[in-house]
């Protein structure tokens, strides 16, 4: 192999600092994870409940044209704001969101460690929330199309099939919670994936935690709860939790007789600690002592 | 080179790895010497700002490296010694995404990927998997995304580590076409000697954390102490007290060879003189090139 058949030659451009510098990340990392093996498939199925979701909406507006089919029509499809909450807090949506972010979070800071390549991010002028965010919003990309875009949609269409804003005024504060709880879920989704990603090298070890720790959470919380015959110990479910916070964010009834504050508690404190714990274990070096 | 450091300490934990380092860098190409744990790597980290010093300061392009460590990094390209590539890609998106991330626009470090990947002689495999690639093909494409923002000034770490002689040879003449010819400051890191000496001017030297000596290459090897290698008959004990109490320095080599560093003023007579005093028989008495080896040695200590 020869070398040097092109002379190195001077770049004239300008280096620049960008507004969004943890971009090339994000791009990079939807890219690869839309090369894994059966992603597609279980991306494409976690939008099931959104079409659903939305073929409801549509039904409900048109319930004469089904009439034949339905005994009790007005009992059939409510569109209301518990009709968003059990969108957002179905037991089946909460998995395939736990199934993407194993397929697009495990790797995403392991998978640097395994390569040493940490040091490659850090010898460029990106801070370290930047090479997080960047991490991070790869699985709020996945997340929002799951969460926030099919329920804003579902809200739109609403009014659209309604042909009126009756739905609007009568919830105004339907699209925040909508946005708010698609916020909550896929921040903390994002969070839980990036610090169970930073504490092995072994991407597969690491898919393995993000499914167990989420469901061995309500495996418990089922057992203490049948034993002790007492719901508090929804605060042990990762699930329980965040349905709680659902329910909480839509204003309805508490799935479980615990205060959402301590849901609210449980995540955020969560939260807080993976972030602080991240912020200590990515850097440039490893010193090993 | 614009590196200006004054007085830097750096300590993992209770180890001192760096103590009282001052340098004053302007020279193309500088090597740093030093064995193994004389803290090299721990230098350039600080240079690049991913560890803080615990006491001093310094700049980097004009930059402080405890404060604007994102403009260092901006205008510095950094090859590390650690075998690292992202997974998933190809040489050209590597090369490129880091380019991006130096503060390029896509297009530009795009078509910047492809010249560098020629230069460093990876033209044919630059849209293989990096996970294919051979140990020298690693090194080359270290090499080439440090060099993909065109930086003013390049730190390499270890550059020819696990390298075959043939792959040695040619990343150090691409170091050397860049350090001579390209208007690219270099600093690099190695306790390769014959490496540093190829491609540098102007050496510093570590030793446990300190810097043991800096200055031109030709200068330092200029004769400061006259090197000897003898190989002698006898109880060498009294011997070898007597040289060293006349200021010398002495090295066991293989095949019962023995440097001998004389200080200046010192004629080899004394030699012969003690050895006649200690009922020594001298077999062997060359007068020996000193090279950078000779001097590293003897500037880092012999056991």
């Amino acid at each position: 192999m020869t070398i040097r058949e092109k002379g190195y030659s001077h770049w004239d451009g300008e280096l620049s600092e960008k507004k969004f510098p943890w971009w090339p990340i994000t791009r990079f990392g939807i890219k690869l994870t839309f090369k894994k093996k059966f992603f597609k498939i279980f991306f494409f199925s976690s939008l099931i409940p959104a079409l659903v979701y939305l073929a409801g909406v549509y039904i409900s507006e048109r319930l004469e044209d089904f009439h034949f089919m339905i005994r009790k029509p007005e009992q059939f499809i409510q569109i209301n704001p518990g009709y968003f909450k059990s969108y957002f807090t179905g037991d089946f949506l909460l998995f395939m969101m736990v199934m993407i972010i194993v397929f697009c979070g495990a790797g995403l800071i392991s998978d640097d460690i395994k390569h040493n390549s940490l040091q490659l991010y850090f010898s460029r002028p990106l801070k370290k929330s930047q090479y997080l965010l960047g991490k991070a919003s790869v699985i709020f990309f996945f997340l929002f199309l799951v969460t926030l875009v099919p329920g804003l949609i579902i809200f739109i269409m609403k009014l659209i099939f309604s042909g009126s804003f009756k739905f609007f005024i009568s919830y105004p504060w339907l699209p925040l919670s909508i946005i708010g709880y698609s916020l909550l879920l896929t921040g903390f989704f994002s969070i839980y994936a990036l610090f169970l990603s930073s504490l092995s090298k072994n991407s597969r070890y690491v898919a393995i935690l993000i499914f167990s720790i989420y469901f061995f959470s309500n495996i418990l919380y089922e057992i203490f709860s049948e034993v002790f015959k007492n719901q508090h110990f929804a605060l042990l479910s990762l699930k329980a939790n965040l349905q709680q916070l659902g329910a909480a964010f839509f204003n309805q009834n508490l799935p479980y007789k615990t205060s959402w504050y301590f849901s609210f508690l449980i995540i955020f404190s969560f939260s807080m600690l993976a972030v602080i714990y991240l912020k200590k274990k990515v850097k440039g070096v490893v010193i090993i002592k | 080179m614009s590196i200006e450091i004054k007085d830097i300490h750096f300590n993992y934990g209770k180890i001192k790895a760096l103590s009282g380092i001052d340098i004053n860098l302007e020279e193309d190409a500088v090597g740093l010497l030093g064995p193994n744990g004389a803290g090299k790597s721990t230098l350039l980290r600080i240079l690049l700002g991913f560890l803080t010093p615990n006491k001093g300061e310094g700049k980097v392009l004009g930059y402080d490296i405890k404060l604007q460590q994102m403009r260092v990094r901006r205008y510095v390209g950094y090859m590390p010694e650690d075998d690292c590539f992202i997974p998933g890609m190809d040489a050209v998106s590597f090369t490129s995404y880091l380019g991006e991330l130096s503060g390029m626009p896509r297009q530009e470090a795009m078509k910047r990927a492809h010249e560098v990947l020629f230069y460093v002689g990876l033209e044919e495999g630059r849209y293989r998997q990096l996970e294919t690639y051979s140990v020298g093909m690693k090194q080359r494409l270290k090499l080439a995304q440090a060099l993909v923002h065109d930086p003013k000034l390049l730190f390499l770490d270890e550059p020819t580590s696990s390298l075959d002689p043939q792959g040695r040879k040619e990343i150090l003449e691409l170091i050397k076409d860049i350090s001579s010819k390209k208007d690219i400051q270099v600093l690099i890191s190695s306790h390769l000697l014959s490496d540093i000496e190829f491609i540098c001017s102007y050496v510093l030297i570590l030793n446990k954390g300190q810097l043991a000596a800096q200055g031109e290459i030709s200068k330092l090897k200029e004769i400061k102490y006259s090197l000897y290698e003898i190989k002698i008959k006898g109880d060498a004990q009294g011997f070898f007290q007597k040289l060293k109490r006349i200021g010398c320095e002495i090295e066991n080599k293989e095949d019962k060879l023995l440097k001998v560093y004389m200080p200046p003023g010192k004629s080899p007579q004394e030699i012969f003189r003690i050895a006649l005093e200690e009922k020594i028989q001298i077999r062997h008495f060359i007068k020996s090139q000193t090279s950078l080896e000779d001097f590293f040695a003897k500037v880092v200590g012999v056991d």
